[in-house]
């Protein structure tokens, strides 16, 4: 008897649809199925996040859910942030800032920054190390992961696309 | 959520079994070469997703799946044993999420997830909920796990049951019967038990309007992403530099988390300075800790105390702080 579900997907930006066994993991059907291969399988409990990927605008661990739970959702991965060609701030900040080691986090650990940055553009050290609490590094390289993800904020806030870091930089000049 | 299973080694198993086909634990061993034989094959989980209460409770009462709501404890609970024949996945039905202001007091919906409490708009006796929330697993677990998921899950270090407790939580049950109400103290009944029935489920947990201001502290291994070697919450409202009105409680101290009736009723009308002295001074038969992996029962019990005084403390300033606001 199959009991095979219906799934509509949308990840970065692409439209998926397929049926998957009830019981198949998000991560599974992206690694596997859609051969997105950028959220990794760290410790397959939730731990670890390497497996972040943003759901409805939210990060999620794909790891601990099930692809017909994500049903009808818009999913972003490392894949949909930046390009090899035109890299996303925080990417060439790890790069600059020597943000990774092994870099088996990085997908997960940029792919929650760019969420930590969304939802607050200005933040302390303290509020990056909470705010990326749920990404483990065992390489332990969290010093610089956190430098990457600050400078990428100052960056980001610098550039004119943020309306508001524009106002702030141009009375800043004028004085 | 993770206090289901962040004591426990990490482990491949669940996810792999899931994705193999495995599935009936008719022997006790863990793995085997026979992941992938076709008799197992045939026990295919079935994950029900009903949009209304109704087809909820038909389902629980047909086949008698586990609920699922976020997941943060249930999978990684599950580990190598087998899957379940059945999940019951309560988050697409209409009404379950979300906060509702009622005529006296507040509604929590049973899948609200905690990063939902965290940016609610709720008054300050709410406070220790939300910083509770802000320590639930990480920023990823908070968007996955549910409050009715934490209470059910009845880890005596739940981080969300001390905060509920100070704020006189009842827990609404929905089942074949129809709805009842129990105060948070009563469904919670000991390490993993609850008072939930066959084929009921909780929909919501009931607030009433209280005074004060809230506050939460945990105390772990490290600053995050830790299970409780102690938590305290408080409320606490002040009326001319004494304190009014106030409710404690102590979690990961005992078989479950508990409030501190003798002690909420010694400290009222007390100035705040004296706090310390009357904690140290009363004994308080809830903190009955024990000794386990993540700390001694006597380092439980010291602790414990100092974080009561903090916790009072830190919400009393808060409050008058607020007045003079």
């Amino acid at each position: 008897m199959s009991n095979k579900m219906h799934i509509q997907l949308n990840v970065n930006g692409e439209a998926h649809e397929f049926l998957a066994e009830p019981r198949e993991l998000l991560i599974y059907a992206l690694r596997e199925r859609l051969n997105i291969t950028g959220p990794h399988v760290g410790c397959d409990t939730s731990h670890c996040g390497a497996c972040t990927v943003t759901l409805d605008g939210k990060s999620v661990k794909a790891c601990t859910m099930f692809v017909a739970q994500a049903n009808g959702a818009e999913i972003t991965t490392i894949e949909g942030i930046g390009s090899p060609d035109a890299l996303h701030v925080l990417q060439e900040s790890f790069r600059e800032h020597h943000g990774l080691q092994c870099g088996f986090c990085t997908p997960g650990m940029i792919t929650r920054a760019v969420k930590l940055l969304e939802e607050n553009p200005t933040p302390t050290e303290e509020e990056v190390r909470f705010g990326m609490a749920g990404n483990i590094c065992r390489c332990t390289g969290y010093q610089n992961i956190v430098k990457s993800i600050l400078a990428a904020a100052n960056e980001m806030n610098a550039q004119p696309s943020s309306s508001e870091a524009v106002g702030h930089n141009k009375v800043e000049a004028a004085e | 959520m993770l206090q289901g299973g962040m004591g426990i080694a990490i482990d491949r198993g669940f996810a792999a079994l899931l994705r193999f086909e495995c599935s009936h634990s008719h022997t006790n061993e863990k793995r085997g070469p026979a992941w992938g034989a076709a008799k197992d094959r045939e026990a295919a989980m079935t994950l029900h997703r009903p949009e209304s209460l109704e087809d909820a409770l038909a389902l629980l009462a047909g086949d008698a799946p586990r609920v699922l709501a976020g997941g943060t404890d249930l999978y990684p609970a599950l580990q190598d044993g087998p899957a379940p024949a059945a999940l019951l996945d309560i988050t697409r039905i209409k009404g379950l999420c979300g906060i509702t202001r009622m005529d006296d007091g507040w509604r929590i919906g049973a899948t609200t997830r905690w990063s939902d409490i965290c940016a609610a708009d709720l008054p300050p006796c709410f406070d220790g909920l939300k910083q509770a929330g802000a320590e639930v697993g990480s920023i990823q677990i908070q968007n996955a796990g549910t409050i009715a998921g934490n209470i059910c899950n009845a880890s005596p270090a739940a981080d969300g049951v001390p905060p509920l407790l100070v704020l006189d939580a009842i827990v609404e049950l929905a089942g074949a019967g129809g709805v009842r109400h129990l105060p948070l103290a009563d469904f919670i009944l000991g390490p993993r038990r609850t008072a939930l029935r066959d084929a009921e489920i909780v929909t919501a947990l009931m607030v009433p309007d209280r005074a004060g201001q809230g506050a939460f502290l945990k105390l772990g291994a490290r600053r995050y992403l830790v299970i409780s070697m102690a938590m305290v919450a408080a409320r606490v409202a002040m009326d001319g530099g004494k304190i009014a009105d106030l409710a404690v409680a102590v979690g990961a101290c005992g078989p479950v988390a508990a409030r501190l009736p003798e002690l909420e009723a010694v400290l009222t009308g007390c100035a705040l300075a004296d706090v310390a002295d009357i904690v140290e001074g009363i004994p308080l038969p809830q903190i009955a800790p024990i000794d386990d992996v993540r700390a001694s029962a006597t380092y439980r019990e010291e602790a414990a105390c100092g974080l009561i005084v903090r916790a009072i403390t830190q919400a009393a300033q808060a409050s008058e702080q607020s007045h003079v606001a």
